[in-house]
């Protein structure tokens, strides 16, 4: 039951708790009712806080604002302030005016609260930071500080200076300020700085190394300006100290004095770059010259002229380029010549590169090279290249484009080119003999080269050379070298050279005309006697046919044949020498084989060549009469004439060609020779006819013979010639042979010695 | 689901401990004495928040509950009648709350006068079984009913403001 006694305990408290009077509270919905009924009958003035639940009476914001603003140390940010005191920006703004209206202490800029003892204490912040850097820019404290200049400028620095901060304005940027001592130090640095200077040196150095800025050194340089260590101020902002133009001045001067002259070279490196108005200026009362690299006065050139003089009266030469100072170039030197080389002097001088050298010194020169300009002259004439010479020179002036002359032209040059090769006595035969045919092909073969050839002609034949380069320069190079002017070598003999060369055409000239002169008449006495051989050979060769007809006919062919092939050949080639000589090539002819003879023919002038021709074909013919009769032809070409057969002269002729062969029997030791003349002149003998025949022949003879002969002597004859067989054939038995042909030497020539003609002998 | 100042409320009044209906003896005691100190708390509570909204009292067995509720609106008091009884599987079942004045006024109500709770009302209660009580029947099923359809009637004229005893 206490159970329920309980209970009813508890609905009592729980009436007792109903019934007790509600405590009289407004609800938040009751209160803002209640507000908002105020604020609609403007009752109150309120305002909203920005979360909408708070209320603030005005004068309570402003107060707000003063705090907060002393909260932050003097200076706030009106949107910050809102967030603060959580009120509109727009309820701060209109409030701010109230906050600043009754204090003059408190600003709005840009946005912000701030009350003087904020500026004080940026004030005592500028300051020291002033007196810790020395100078301070309102620009790095805007930025610093967040502020506008102008605010800075006025509010804070000029208001405080003097008073908080304790520096200067600057008098040129009123935004700058600075202590005194600083100002004392920046000084002091400049004038240290100018004062290091020892050459020209432009401000961004001198700024860089003393730490300062560029206007502040501008401001500062005007007043240190009458320090005097400074000279000039250049393009570029350039400074050149006082000690360095003086210093320039004087090595200038003393350079000048010491050397006649100044390089602009040297100006430059001291950095003198408009040197000629400042070589004006300096050297104003100074006689100089002007030249391409540097300035020399008159001293110099005196010296010069001294030198060239003494060279012209020395006869011998100056090196300007030793005499000079070295520094003077090549067109300093030719600028140096051109005023002090006048007239007379320039005569008697010439000018090779920075030498000088006077006339007479290079006919010294070139006197030495006189004997070799006379022996190259006489060479150059007698080996025909001087004719040559002419005729090119006459070719070149009437070129024909006809393709036979050329190739002529091309044979003489050819022909040049053997003699050049051969050399100048035309000797050598073989060696002559292999370059016809190495120089005579590839022209011929192609005619590209050909071509190229055809231009060259002219040109190689404008020039010849009397004397060459080379051996001119081996003439002087002696005696330059002993002078120690190795250098002068190739110039002068470059300058020699065509005087030279045109002093040997003198003489070459000179000497053609004497050796024209003397050959005209030469050639007419040797015409005679050419003729006199010819006609001589000629009737050797008669008579040889006369003997040959004696003989029986099969052996009559052989020895026809071999006269052709000996005697008749011989006259050929003199006639062909002849005409070589006459056409002025001084081709020999003399070991041509019949081919070679044939094409020489083919190149010569057809008036020569249509009756050389056959003539030279019937050297390999059998017959002497059609030789005979081609020959005349020939002859009448070289305007010679065969004399009429004249039948008493062929008796003594033949008595002569008789003793002439036993002359030379008695002489000869050779055995086979000795049979071989034997033989011919026990033919002559017995048949008054003199025979041409080979030592192949013999035996044919010998049976011939064998009629005229005694018994006797036919065997001794026979015998011999059938050891000298023996012997020729070089077998076993030769050396016996020989012996025995020895012993029997003796007997064949008393045979021949005492052979009488039967017929005599019998009558 | 309940809004948050409901269960604000809610989570003011204590939580009952004892599982018994009326039909439980001594239990019941038991019950009913956590059920009168869980009101008197609630009641304070809402006292104290000047929120003061019904008068309950109970028989003797505390099986019948009747009193007074109401509700303000537009500065007026409109004040109703209510009464329940505790079913006999209190506390599993929740008891039925009525307002007899209104009855066939509303849409949202049984007949006799019982009002139609929310649909979250039955889930959440019988997730607490035991530990709600008539307190929390009240705060969770008659408050918001009321806040809901009284000013609704109010508007339709359904119900009038009679100037009674305040």
């Amino acid at each position: 039951m206490a159970d329920w006694e309980e209970v009813k305990r508890l609905a009592a408290d729980f009436q007792k708790v109903q019934l007790s009077s509600t405590t009289q509270r407004l609800s938040e919905r009751n209160c803002i009712e209640i507000v908002t009924w105020l604020l609609e009958r403007k009752m109150i003035d309120l305002i909203f806080t920005s979360d909408g639940k708070e209320y603030l009476t005005p004068s309570q914001l402003v107060n707000e604002i003063r705090g907060e603003l002393y909260d932050n140390g003097g200076r706030v940010n009106l949107v910050e302030l809102a967030k603060l005191i959580g009120v509109d920006l727009a309820h701060i703004n209109t409030h701010v005016h109230e906050v600043i209206k009754g204090h003059k202490d408190i600003q709005l800029i840009l946005g912000q609260l701030i009350d003087s003892s904020y500026i004080v204490r940026i004030a005592g912040e500028i300051n020291e930071k002033l007196s810790q850097q020395g100078q301070i820019n309102v620009s790095d404290l805007t930025l610093q500080y967040d502020l506008p200049a102008d605010f800075l400028q006025q509010q804070v620095l000029e208001k405080n200076l003097g008073k908080l901060i304790f520096g200067k304005q600057d008098q040129n940027d009123p935004r700058i300020f600075f202590t005194e001592s600083f100002i004392a130090r920046s000084k002091a640095k400049i004038r240290g700085a100018l004062a290091g200077l020892t050459r020209p040196t432009p401000v961004t150095t001198i700024l860089s190394h003393i730490d300062m800025s560029e206007k502040l050194f501008f401001s500062l340089f005007e007043h240190t300006g009458n320090y005097g260590s400074l000279t000039s101020k250049m393009v570029g902002a350039q400074y050149i100290p006082n000690v360095y133009a003086r210093s320039q001045n004087e090595w200038v001067n003393n350079f000048y004095k010491q050397n006649g002259y100044l390089e602009f070279d040297a100006l430059m490196r001291l950095g003198i770059y408009d040197y000629k108005s400042y070589i004006k200026k300096q050297l104003a009362n100074e006689d100089i010259l002007l030249l391409n690299s540097c300035v020399i006065s008159k001293s110099i050139l005196e010296r010069v002229e001294a030198d060239i003089e003494e060279c012209i009266s020395s006869k011998s030469y100056v090196d300007l380029q030793s005499n000079l100072p070295s520094v003077f170039n090549e067109k300093d030197i030719q600028s140096i010549l051109i005023s002090v080389l006048t007239g007379q002097k320039q005569l008697q001088t010439i000018v090779v590169g920075s030498y000088i050298i006077s006339k007479s010194f290079i006919e010294k020169l070139s006197k030495d090279c006189d004997d070799l300009v006379k022996g190259n002259a006489k060479s150059t004439v007698e080996s025909g290249k001087y004719q040559q010479y002419q005729i090119d020179l006459h070719a070149s002036h009437t070129k024909s484009s006809k393709l036979d002359e050329a190739e002529e032209k091309i044979d003489k040059r050819e022909e040049r080119r053997k003699k050049a090769a051969g050399g100048k006595s035309g000797g050598g035969t073989q060696g002559r003999e292999t370059k016809t045919k190495s120089t005579k092909k590839p022209s011929r073969g192609g005619n590209k080269s050909f071509d190229i050839d055809d231009t060259e002609v002219p040109e190689r034949k404008a020039v010849l050379d009397i004397v060459t380069a080379d051996d001119i320069r081996n003439i002087i190079q002696n005696t330059l070298e002993e002078e120690g002017l190795d250098d002068l070598v190739e110039p002068l003999t470059d300058y020699l050279l065509p005087k030279l060369n045109e002093q040997g055409m003198e003489i070459a000239a000179n000497i053609y005309a004497t050796t024209v002169a003397d050959r005209t008449a030469n050639r007419r006495q040797t015409h005679n006697e050419l003729q006199n051989k010819l006609n001589a050979l000629i009737g050797d060769v008669r008579l040889f046919e006369k003997g040959i007809k004696l003989l029986p006919s099969e052996l009559q062919l052989l020895l026809v044949k071999y006269l052709l092939k000996t005697l008749c050949t011989d006259i050929l080639t003199e006639i062909l020498n002849y005409v070589a000589a006459e056409q002025n090539s001084n081709v020999v002819t003399d070991s041509f084989n019949n081919d070679q003879r044939i094409k020489f023919i083919n190149d010569l002038p057809p008036e020569f060549k249509t009756p050389l021709l056959p003539l030279a074909k019937c050297l390999t013919g059998q017959s002497i009469d059609d030789f005979m009769t081609a020959v005349e032809e020939g002859l009448s070409a070289c305007s010679m004439i065969i004399k009429k057969i004249d039948k008493k002269k062929d008796r003594t002729i033949i008595l002569n060609h008789k003793h002439q062969l036993l002359e030379q029997l008695n002489k000869c030791e050779d055995l086979a020779l000795v049979l071989h003349l034997a033989t011919l002149i026990i033919f002559t003998t017995a048949t008054q006819c003199m025979l041409h025949a080979s030592g192949r022949h013999v035996s044919a003879l010998l049976s011939f013979l064998k009629q005229y002969l005694t018994e006797e002597q036919y065997a001794e004859l026979t015998s011999y010639h059938d050891f000298v067989t023996l012997m020729l054939s070089a077998g076993s038995e030769a050396e016996s042979a020989k012996e025995k042909l020895k012993e029997k030497m003796p007997t064949i020539k008393s045979i021949a010695n005492d052979f009488k003609k039967p017929g005599a002998e019998k009558s | 689901m309940v809004d948050d100042s409901t269960r604000k409320t809610l989570s003011n009044i204590p939580l009952l401990k004892t599982k018994a209906g009326p039909r439980d003896k001594e239990l019941w005691v038991e019950r009913l004495k956590e059920e009168y100190q869980s009101l008197i708390k609630y009641v304070q509570n809402n006292k104290d928040a000047d929120n003061d909204w019904f008068r309950l009292e109970s028989n003797k067995e505390g099986t019948r509950w009747f009193g007074k509720c109401w509700f303000i609106h537009d500065l007026l008091k409109y004040e109703f009648d209510v009464e329940f009884d505790i079913p006999v599987t209190y506390p599993t079942t929740a008891p039925e709350i009525a307002l007899p004045e209104l009855d066939g006024k509303t849409a949202k109500m049984y007949r006799g006068g019982k009002i139609c709770l929310s649909d979250h009302f039955k889930p959440l209660w019988a997730r607490n079984v035991p530990k709600f009580g008539i307190g929390h029947a009240m705060a969770l099923g008659l408050g918001p009913w009321l806040a809901v359809e009284i000013p609704d009637l109010i508007a339709k004229g359904v119900i009038s403001y009679k100037e009674k005893t305040g």
